[in-house]
């Protein structure tokens, strides 16, 4: 396919054209720019590195990160310190060295706030600047009290030359920002800030993706840091204080700084807006009285300048081609694929699980076998236990007692991470599909494996699913769990559960839906268990059905004699009498 | 005498609507029940009422009265109680914490426990203490204190014995015989029509059969479409 | 060794008291409310200005600024109630970061970046224990943290409104559908801790550094207590005030360590949430 490398090419040249066309921009200005404006335009760049970090930690993972200047400071420490040792490699080591620490920095503080809601995260870090603010002002940077100043690298000892350098520097974290955010490092930040659960499931650890995030952003506000210092020559405890993190903080999220050019704005905004008050002969506070109103507004309103943008521009996209939905009605019998035959040995043995919530039994000794390569349906009335049963085989209620075995390999206490790379997957009933993702960069990210466009194209036609370039905030729900059921399936796994693929589409596309299931096993060697509340689509789909009722399997079998047995009606309809 | 009246009542959620154009006269002292499947979009229209979501399109009203962008708070007021799904009782505190909180006077909240022998011996247990159907009592004397003149019930037997049900069943009864109008969501069908004297089928967000209940009854395989789809039917 | 623990037993009461303020937002309204010692700064500044400019009698302005540390909570809280009634703690807590700025740097403006002149409301020794000189701003501190989580407590479990309250805590929609007034209780409690945060710092702030920035920062060792009862237990989050406030005074007396010190509520905070998190949950809404 000719086209699409061409394609592929140009997505991953674009990036690298657009940063070469910022240095020369940074060029020119840095020639062109009057004097003052050069000392003001480092700050900005130094900022807008600052803030491309928090854009990683509070745009993309969704967390609350409130010491920023201090990771800053950690950087402009470091390089202040290996100025007055005069450590070997000058100061753009110093500078990579500087940013390493405050990552290091930043994941002992973020240790602590990782497994809680995201508000700890806020406490550690508020506390982490408060004191570490106090701390600086007693002992002071190194090389301050002797007045020794940082030496810039050669080539760049003057202000224009080193505003040159910090637009070299402000590319390369941009461009290496770019490719995480479109990495697996990009797309786990973006989902477990959508759902933890729903991250967890898809093998990713959850402690992990927030600890890149904060690792990566305390790294970029260590080098914004380390530029300071190179920038004034002595670093200074003031230019680190809590509340321009908290400002910092505001403004990365009133602009959206998960977007890259956004950060940058926000940099210059944080220059602008000062300098603009001064010669209008304000007080200068009134900025952070600015960024203050505007941060509540933005808060509250969920929205920011970035996004908002962004989507007047997708409005506009998705006038001419509408909300993406699926195709499942279109016949895919014809679509040939490889088949595999199995042995029919149990994949998946459940012997005895039960759950209790307080004095509530939510399953009583549930046992079962999965033969390798059928579709088993689980029925039963609301509040029957199903999804229970799912969130106990899955790992999220590591109070089951009893236990689980995916072929041959017990999974009692293993994380609902580790049970997901061991192929045992799930779906959910409620959206757990990151809506900041495309689908193409969600599928990959479920996979978990090398996955070639032509595999990912094929399974998304499968199972009726738009084209892997859309967006999936442009994607109707019903539609966003067959994404949800195609990236599972991609990640081949040995088992998987499905909790309501089909709600949310209409009864027509039920059964489509259900001739495609009945497929999987054969086309992916992945066994099913579907929960479905259609008796429609169970009956087209499964082989065997087993049916919970009050956390107890009630009958189980082959279709045809669960449909018949009296008691399974009864539960099922609350009556006799209908059937 | 009240009325309650939905004129082409449209919910929607997320992507597109979940019910559509559900129109309904509830009348004091009747009870309506809502069947079908789950997924309808009964609890959808049951919210829409008392105002946990807004309607979309269409209107609702009390005596003639739209409630228009009434707060969930001022509906209560005007006499809308909404039995919620699962068991919406307040776990740590008491019954009788549980049930005053919705009652004008401490005797109608008296009153109220008085109506379940169980809850009376109960009365200053924590709330998340009981059984699952205590708890249901608790939430069903918590409305009857609210002295309702309309009593929305959302799948009051979830998770709940049939056994269990029946039991609670009579009080809902009870309250029509009182002079509220319900309209109670259940998934045990032929429970529900037993005390029903109006029905609505729902399937896929939409009406399928309106009508009273005794026909409903009499006609099982109006209920088998809407449950089980066309191929059961066949 | 005593008296460096004792005195720092009024600072201690100052944490428990925001403490139990940051505990009954927490269980209350769904918030971490990173503006509540700004708040209470504010209202102080407002009152130390309506002393020394407005020439107003110090009580007279006490009272005045207290007042406005309660309506600018409110104004918060309403903020919060209006947009965010549903949302998650997390988003809830972010917006309080805006006021936390806000008020900071608008007390900048308004009143300058210097220590205020603050005319102390209590002073002066209360008793001596072994030598040792108990003023009375340490024993009202005390007595304040312990009163507040006592009437709290009282008002919540004994009290109409409390059981109202807490009942919103646990299902704020149930609530409202039984004609619960979600809103104007969720502003009331929000008042109320805004004018509970500013009397303590309006006492307090007389006898030690008072800067925007460092009453404003009161909260991290409040949070840091109120951590100890989870932002749930209004008596834990009291011992953890007073013992964070003793051992601060203790670890202030040993030159070697004394910046030690700066970091204690940091590490407070460090040890609680690890200890919190030895076992791994999954949240059922997220």
């Amino acid at each position: 396919m000719p086209r699409a490398n061409a394609s592929r090419t140009l997505r991953i040249l674009v990036p690298f054209l657009v940063t070469a066309g910022g240095i020369l921009v940074g060029y020119a200005l840095s020639v062109g720019l009057p004097g003052y404006f050069v000392f003001l335009g480092t700050s900005a760049i130094v900022a807008a590195i600052a803030i491309l970090g928090l854009g990683i930690v509070t745009g993309s993972a969704g967390m609350i990160a409130l010491c920023q200047l201090t990771f800053a400071a950690v950087g402009a420490w470091v390089v202040a310190g290996l100025n007055v040792i005069e450590a070997p490699g000058g100061f753009i080591v110093w500078l990579v060295l500087g940013g390493l620490a405050a990552g290091v920095v930043g994941i002992l503080v973020g240790l602590p706030a990782l497994r809680l809601r995201g508000v700890n995260l806020a406490v550690v870090t508020l506390g982490f600047a408060a004191a570490a603010d106090v701390t600086l002002v007693q002992i002071q940077f190194p090389g301050s009290v002797t007045g020794t100043s940082i030496v810039r690298p050669e080539g760049f000892g003057t202000d224009r030359e080193f505003f040159f350098l910090g637009i070299l520097v402000l590319a390369a974290c941009g461009i290496i920002v770019y490719f995480l955010q479109r990495g697996r490092w990009g797309s786990s930040w973006k989902a477990v800030a959508f759902s933890e659960r729903g991250t967890a499931s898809t093998g990713q650890s959850v402690p992990g993706a927030k600890l890149t995030a904060f690792a990566v952003s305390a790294t970029l506000g260590g080098i914004s840091g380390g530029l300071i210092a190179g920038q004034v020559g002595l670093a200074f405890a003031s230019s680190f204080s809590p509340i321009q993190s908290l400002a910092l903080y505001v403004l990365a999220v009133m602009s959206g700084a998960h977007l890259i050019d956004m950060a940058i704005f926000g940099g210059i905004i944080w220059i602008v807006v000062p300098e603009l008050l001064k010669r209008w002969g304000v007080p200068q506070d009134w900025g952070f009285v600015v960024f203050g109103v505007l941060g509540v507004q933005a808060l509250t309103s969920g929205t920011n300048l970035g996004t908002g943008i962004r989507n007047l521009w997708w409005k506009r996209a998705l006038k001419k081609g509408g909300t993406a939905t699926n195709h499942l009605t279109t016949d895919v019998s014809a679509t040939p694929a490889p088949q595999r035959t199995f042995s029919g040995e149990p994949i998946l043995v459940v012997r005895d699980l039960s759950v209790t919530f307080g004095k509530v039994e939510a399953l009583k000794q549930v046992s079962f076998e999965l033969a390798e390569g059928s579709v088993l349906g689980l029925i039963g009335p609301n509040g029957a236990g199903k999804s229970t049963l799912v969130d106990a085989l899955t790992g999220f209620l590591p109070q089951h007692t009893g236990s689980v075995t995916l072929d041959g390999r017990a999974l009692d206490r293993l994380s609902p991470t580790r049970r997901a790379r061991l192929g045992l997957r799930r779906t959910f009933q409620q959206d757990r599909v990151p809506p900041s993702l495309t689908i193409d960069g969600y599928v990959r990210f479920a996979a978990r494996r090398r996955l070639t466009a032509g595999e990912i194209a094929e399974a998304l036609e499968f199972f009726g699913c738009p084209p892997a370039s859309t967006r999936l905030a442009s994607v109707d729900v019903g539609t966003r769990r067959l994404v949800e059921v195609a990236a599972n399936v991609l990640a081949r796994p040995r088992v998987l559960l499905l909790d309501e693929p089909a709600a949310g589409l209409s009864h027509e596309e039920h059964v489509d839906l259900g001739r495609r299931l009945t497929q999987v096993p054969a086309r992916f060697g992945t066994s099913i268990i579907l929960i479905e509340h259609d008796l429609d689509l169970v009956r087209s789909t499964c082989d065997s059905i087993m049916v919970l009722d009050f956390g107890s399997v009630l009958a189980s079998g082959p279709q045809e004699d669960v449909l018949a047995d009296p008691a399974v009606i009864k539960a099922y309809m609350g009556e006799t009498e209908l059937l | 005498m009240s009325t309650l009246t939905l004129t082409d009542v449209t919910v929607s959620r997320g992507a597109g609507p979940v019910i559509r154009d559900v129109s309904l006269t509830v009348e004091s002292g009747t009870i309506t029940a809502l069947v079908g499947p789950n997924g309808a979009g009964k609890t959808s229209l049951l919210e829409a009422i008392s105002g946990v979501v807004e309607a979309s399109s269409g209107t609702i009203a009390v005596d003639g009265e739209p409630l228009g962008k009434l707060s969930r708070v001022r509906r209560s007021r005007r006499g809308i109680v909404h039995i919620e799904q699962g068991r919406a009782v307040f776990p740590s505190l008491t019954v009788v914490e549980n049930v005053r909180l919705a009652s004008g006077t401490a005797a109608r909240a008296e009153e109220a426990i008085a109506l379940f022998p169980e809850l009376e011996k109960r009365r200053d247990s924590a709330a998340g203490l009981l059984s699952g159907g205590e708890q249901q009592m608790v939430v069903l004397a918590r409305a009857f204190a609210a002295e309702p003149k309309f009593l929305l019930i959302d799948e009051m037997s979830l998770g709940l014995a049939p056994v269990v049900f029946t039991r609670l069943l009579p009080m809902v009864q009870r309250f029509a015989e009182n002079g509220v109008g319900v309209l109670l969501v259940e998934q045990f069908t032929n429970l529900a029509l037993s005390v029903a004297g109006q029905a609505l089928v729902f399937s896929s967000g939409r009406v399928t059969f309106q009508g009273s209940a005794a026909e409903l009854a009499a006609s099982p395989e109006l209920l088998h479409t809407a449950y089980l789809g066309g191929a059961a039917s066949a | 060794m005593l008296q460096g623990a004792l005195s720092g037993l009024a600072a201690g009461g100052v944490y428990a008291i925001i403490a139990v303020c940051l505990t009954l937002m927490s269980r209350l309204v769904r918030v971490v409310n990173f503006s509540q010692a700004a708040t209470g700064m504010f209202g102080s500044y407002v009152a130390v200005w309506m002393v020394s400019h407005a020439g107003l009698p110090i009580w007279l302005a006490t009272i005045a600024g207290i007042l406005v540390g309660g309506l600018l909570s409110g104004i918060i809280g309403w903020i919060i109630a209006t947009w965010l009634s549903e949302a998650d703690t997390t988003t809830r807590s972010a917006v309080t970061v805006g006021p936390l700025l806000l008020l900071i740097s608008l007390s900048f403006i308004l009143f300058g970046n210097k220590p205020q002149p603050f005319q102390p409301l209590l002073a002066g020794p209360a008793f001596t224990v072994s030598g040792v000189v108990i003023s009375q701003v340490t024993v009202a501190m005390v007595l304040l943290a312990i009163v507040v989580a006592v009437v709290s407590k009282v008002v919540l479990s004994r009290t109409t409104v409390g059981t109202q309250l807490r009942a919103l805590s646990e299902r704020p929609t149930t609530a409202e559908l039984i004609g619960i007034p979600a809103k104007p209780l969720g502003v009331a409690v929000w008042a109320i801790t805004g004018i509970i945060s500013t009397i303590v710092i309006v006492i307090v702030a007389p006898s030690q550094s008072n800067d925007a920035i460092a009453l404003s920062m009161l909260i991290v060792p409040a949070a840091a207590a109120a951590l100890l009862g989870a932002f749930r237990r209004l008596d834990l989050a009291v011992i953890g005030g007073l013992v964070l406030g003793v051992i601060q005074g203790f670890v202030a007396q040993i030159d070697q360590v004394s910046f030690v010190r700066y970091f204690l509520p940091f590490l407070f905070i460090v040890g609680l949430l690890l200890w919190n998190q030895r076992k791994a949950v999954w949240d059922a809404a997220r």
